[in-house]
């Protein structure tokens, strides 16, 4: 037998295509802003290209590779009293821990990494004196800060939810348990 | 898991709490008729943030324990059905997943990619016809942009933003800037505006209607952009203008004190003009 074969697979990518995606919109974003300045002289096309495709990552982050990569969804509404409810939505628990490490690692460490990549080119054109460039890098800053804010809450209320839920069967198992014991004796 | 290892599980996959409900009605049923003692309460729902839609049950006002006789309060439980699940997780790429919908309410975490798209679409359109045209949920404001978006908006600004900007025979790129961060940092003040009045309104929902409320504007830039006859475009900026502003109307007087209505108009009406004018003059 040949031993390769008989090491446990190294886990792949799960989801190559939706990892792309998510990688692909903010890559590019960064990219054109990037490289732009060496072919359009015209701000308002790298105002226009760069915002458009960093909107679009926020879509695709919050809308698609949340979902699948990592099992989260986060947003906002507004109840009967008119006040502003943030939602979140977690796959069970189950679930959540059969999710590839390699998809979850991807994600998160992109979406980090985008806004430290953000950041310091708004340091730049900032230390330039470029008040138009700024205003680019501060819409795509905030853009990915938001989705970084919305998953982390994400994150958070469903570890919540599952230690909540898991004390809770304890509980009533306990419960069960015992009023079984007293009504057996 | 190991949560029924000591009692078969049914075909039909019951949720652990039902089970274990059973378990505790049929102890009960068996031995001396003690009232079910208190279950810990449900996670009662904080009146701000976070607030949590499991993936299964839906989130049910929390009934109150001493009444649950036989049924118990629908704690928050990942779905019995992991055969779901894992086929949604299994299957690659973007597209393709099984839609959900096994009678529960909306479960969005599975859906296909392409029904989010529509779904997004269709809230900016019945948003924009809610905020804009004439319609009967005009009356009560605060209900007609309960599903408030910001795509709209962003549409909208970029849109009049490039068309002033393609209007423009000199510095374009000014004129963009210009426009957008006007726009922009106008929508933001003016909602702080009407918060700092004691106005009830949501900050995001605010920043949503004002932007669909430049979609008459947008139109009165195109028509501008096309026929450059000074005459023709005052007559239409100020159709446009007064249509923008009817439309802001209801949602910012509603939302204040009716003796601070103007207070909060009238920026409104200032940045509309100013739009306004930034449309006839350039050329």
């Amino acid at each position: 037998m040949d031993p390769n074969q008989i090491q446990a697979p190294i886990e792949n990518y799960a989801n190559p295509k939706t990892c792309l995606f998510h990688v692909l919109f903010k890559g590019a974003a960064l990219a054109f802003y990037i490289l732009s300045a060496l072919f359009f002289n015209s701000f308002v096309i790298i105002f226009v290209v760069t915002v458009l495709l960093a909107a679009l990552d926020f879509w695709v982050v919050k809308n698609v590779s949340g979902r699948i990569l990592v099992g989260l969804r986060w947003w906002n509404e507004i109840n009967d009293l008119g006040e502003s409810v943030w939602k979140f939505e977690s796959l069970d628990q189950e679930s959540l821990s059969r999710m590839n490490k390699k998809d979850s690692w991807l994600f998160w460490w992109t979406l980090y990494l985008a806004a430290a990549a953000w950041f310091i080119l708004g340091v730049f054109s900032l230390i330039r004196f470029q008040a138009d460039y700024l205003l680019v890098v501060g819409v795509c800053l905030s853009l990915n800060v938001a989705n970084i804010i919305g998953f982390t809450k994400c994150k958070k209320d469903a570890k919540k939810q599952f230690q909540q839920f898991a004390s809770q069967t304890i509980a009533s198992r306990f419960q069960s348990t015992v009023q079984s014991a007293f009504t057996l004796v | 898991m190991s949560q029924g290892d000591t009692v078969p599980l049914h075909p039909s996959s019951q949720s652990d709490i039902d089970e274990i409900e059973n378990l505790i009605n049929e102890s009960i049923q068996s031995g001396p008729g003690t009232v079910l003692a208190a279950r810990p309460p449900s996670p009662t729902r904080p009146s701000i943030p976070v607030s949590s839609s499991p993936f299964m049950q839906s989130n049910l006002p929390p009934l109150p324990p001493s009444s649950s006789a036989q049924k118990v309060t629908p704690v928050p439980v990942p779905p019995p059905l992991p055969v779901v699940s894992n086929s949604s997780n299994s299957q690659g790429g973007s597209q393709g997943i099984g839609a959900s919908g096994f009678g529960s309410p909306p479960n969005t975490l599975t859906e296909p990619v392409w029904d989010t798209v529509k779904r997004d679409l269709s809230r900016i359109v019945s948003n924009l016809k809610l905020v804009v045209f004439p319609n009967p949920y005009r009356e009560d404001p605060g209900k007609a942009l309960r599903d408030w978006d910001l795509w709209g908006p962003f549409f909208f600004i970029v849109f009049l933003g490039l068309t002033l900007s393609w209007s423009a025979s000199v510095k374009k790129s000014e004129v963009f800037a210009v426009a957008f961060a006007l726009l922009a940092a106008g929508a933001v003040i003016l909602t702080l505006n009407v918060l700092l009045l004691g106005g009830h309104i949501i900050f995001f929902q605010s920043l949503s209607l004002l932007g669909y409320c430049l979609f008459p504007l947008d139109v009165g830039a195109v028509v501008c952009m096309l026929k450059d006859n000074v005459i023709l475009k005052m007559v239409v900026v100020s159709v446009t203008l007064a249509w923008s502003s009817w439309a802001a109307y209801p949602f910012m007087s509603s939302a204040v004190n009716p003796r601070r209505k103007a207070l909060a108009l009238y920026p409104v009406f200032l940045m509309y003009v100013s739009v306004g004018f930034l449309i006839i003059a350039i050329n």
